[in-house]
């Protein structure tokens, strides 16, 4: 366990730079997409009862089912696969970039 | 047990067998290349596994179970259980990989140099382990009393005994798991009765993950059953408490993260995350069909059942399903041996992970260092057997559905273990203070709403016992920032192994 000292301490709010602050960026990317497309959704459908795009959503079907309960219940976990598959490409990217420049500068 | 029961029987019996003979052919013909969690087997092998040890009786009874009560809200199970391994892969898991431990107990034990964390975090992951199997239980007591046609008790306490018996018949003979059939028979046996059901009620038989939509607009029209109707049981807050639960829950279930400690090569571990993502997307995409099709082959034959008696027949929507619409025995027989395998599997692998940490975690670490090898073992095979008879006696009187016990086991771990994770792996400074005040706030927000609720009225609105992280976590998070930074920073040596290893290698 025993390193150099670089003074260093790990925070997510304020990454080293290279690859751990292209690896944070994408996070907050994928954090922002998980969280404001589930809860915002959410918070849409409830705040739009009653009105025109409230009818728009649970009033109109795809897929047979209500538009509302497809995007929830089903787009939702195909959602979270595209983010996923969406990090890892962009994580392998930036490995292969660092491992190319060899950016390896606590060997 | 009638003449219906018996292909039901011989086929749940059969299909149990054949993991057993399939495991030890596995174990004849490899005599290596075992890792921890099975064979590698690459990326769609890994999310295969990943989704097997995912795969419970919540998943394949009680999902459907509480769509069948609850319509629209019980969405934030499909969203919760699928969204938190989001935040599993882009948060923790090359991290834990990297860091090189065992256990999750092992893990805080490490990163924060502490025994009484560690012990805190054993008694957590116990207790889990306990939370989750009593929900398995109550899955098994209930596919045997279907099957046998004994009541409730009965079904449990001969489940119980089967599925200890099993665990104890795999484990002297060594019989390895392979977890990509058991997702194989699992999504199977989940899928093809389902197909089978919507082609016999006259839907769209291919997909009837798409189908059943047909047959919700039957039931609002004909019926004024509003299954996609949305917050009219419960609010847009206690959905979203329950979904953001589930979602840290998920990333924090030592026995979910378990699958990540000892990868062969991290690339192919996150690219597995999101191929077991797939897997599990599959079943829950066909889950409420079950119980939208059950509904309303239950209302097309003139039952209604009062509020009690749907509460306790939801559970079994799935098998009450098949059997209503006379699917054949052997077929109904597929869908209870996934169920059942499911659930098997779940406890026989939180039952050891249970085990191991009151073998390993607290018996060796903790009070006993010099213990040897033999009385660990024993030790670990003890604790197995009074894990089990604890379970039995919790899921005799469930203090609710296969769902909702689940639920809780998963607010306990996103209240304790994820915080404990996240600021382990993302924050240099978290230390030991912070760690014990953490999981002891995160244990009392969990509990806050029976324990404290009656007294103060506002933790029950605040920490709903199902939903208890949306609040918990944050606060258990800002408590560890707070106490780390109030008593002195952890040793330089675990700051400078987290900014080298466990951040500063490339994948």
């Amino acid at each position: 366990m025993d390193g150099k000292k670089t003074g260093y301490q790990v925070n997510l709010f304020r990454p080293q730079k290279g690859r751990m602050r292209d690896q944070v960026l994408i996070i907050f990317v994928i954090l922002f997409g998980w969280g404001a497309v589930n809860f915002g959704f959410q918070a849409l459908v409830a705040l739009s009862q009653g009105s025109k795009l409230g009818a728009l959503l649970t009033g109109r079907t795809f897929f047979t089912l209500p538009l509302h309960f497809w995007f929830t219940g089903q787009f939702l976990p195909l959602w979270f696969i595209i983010l996923g598959v969406f990090f890892n490409l962009y994580i392998d990217g930036i490995t292969d970039h660092h491992n190319r420049k060899r950016d390896r500068s606590y060997e | 047990m009638n003449d219906v029961s018996w292909p039901i029987v011989l086929v749940v019996l059969a299909v149990l067998f054949s993991f057993v003979v399939v495991g030890l052919r596995q174990k004849l013909k490899e005599s290596v290349e075992y890792g921890f969690g099975g064979r590698y087997t690459g990326r769609v092998g890994g999310g295969a596994a990943i989704a097997s040890n995912w795969m419970s009786a919540a998943s394949l009874m009680g999902l459907a179970g509480v769509f069948y009560l609850k319509g629209y809200q019980a969405l934030a199970y499909v969203v919760g259980w699928t969204g938190g391994y989001v935040l599993l892969l882009v948060l923790l898991a090359s991290q834990i990989r990297r860091f090189g431990k065992f256990t999750a107990p092992d893990f805080v034990g490490e990163r924060y140099g502490s025994p009484a964390a560690r012990l805190i975090a054993a008694v957590v992951s116990v207790l889990i382990s306990v939370i989750y199997c009593t929900a398995q239980f109550k899955g098994i007591g209930l596919i045997v009393s279907f099957m046998l046609g004994v009541d409730y008790t009965r079904g449990v306490c001969i489940g119980a005994l089967a599925v200890v018996s099993y665990l104890v018949l795999s484990g002297i003979l060594g019989v390895p798991r392979n977890q990509q059939l058991l997702y194989g028979v699992i999504a199977v046996s989940f899928i093809a009765p389902l197909m089978w059901l919507s082609g016999k009620l006259g839907y769209f038989w291919l997909l009837p993950q798409f189908g059943y939509g047909v047959a919700m607009q039957e039931l609002a029209s004909r019926f004024h059953v509003e299954f996609a109707a949305p917050f009219t049981r419960d609010t847009l807050f206690d959905w979203c408490a329950l979904c953001f639960t589930l979602m840290v829950g998920t990333a924090g279930l030592p026995h979910v993260l378990s699958r990540f400690y000892t990868v062969p090569n991290i690339r192919d571990a996150r690219w597995g995350v999101v191929w077991g993502l797939f897997f599990i997307a599959l079943i829950y995409w066909s889950a409420p069909a079950f119980a939208v099709f059950g509904k309303l082959l239950e209302l097309r034959q003139g039952v209604t059942l009062a509020p009690e008696a749907a509460r306790n027949a939801a559970d079994l929507i799935v098998l009450r399903t098949a059997a209503a619409a006379g699917l054949p025995g052997w077929l109904i027989g597929v869908l209870a041996a996934g169920a059942m395998s499911a659930a098997f599997f779940t406890v026989a692998g939180l039952l050891m992970t249970g085990a191991a940490s009151v073998s390993y975690d607290i018996y060796y670490s903790i009070l006993n260092p010099r213990a040897s090898e033999s009385s660990r073992m024993r030790m670990a095979k003890g604790a197995t057997l009074v894990l089990a008879a604890l379970v039995l006696i919790l899921a005799l009187n469930p203090w609710g559905g296969i769902a909702e016990i689940t639920a809780l086991a998963f607010a306990l771990a996103g209240n304790t273990i994820f915080p404990l994770f996240l600021l382990g792996i993302w924050w240099g400074r978290a230390n030991d203070d912070g760690a014990i005040a953490g999981m002891l706030t995160g244990i009392v927000c969990t509990f806050a709403q029976p324990v404290f609720g009656w007294l103060f009225p506002m933790a029950a609105v605040i920490f709903p016992l199902t939903s208890s992280a949306l609040f918990g976590a944050p606060l258990v998070i800002l408590v560890m920032i707070l106490v780390s930074l109030a008593t002195p920073a952890p040793p330089e040596r675990m700051r400078n192994f987290l900014e080298q290893e466990v951040h500063g290698t490339l994948d």
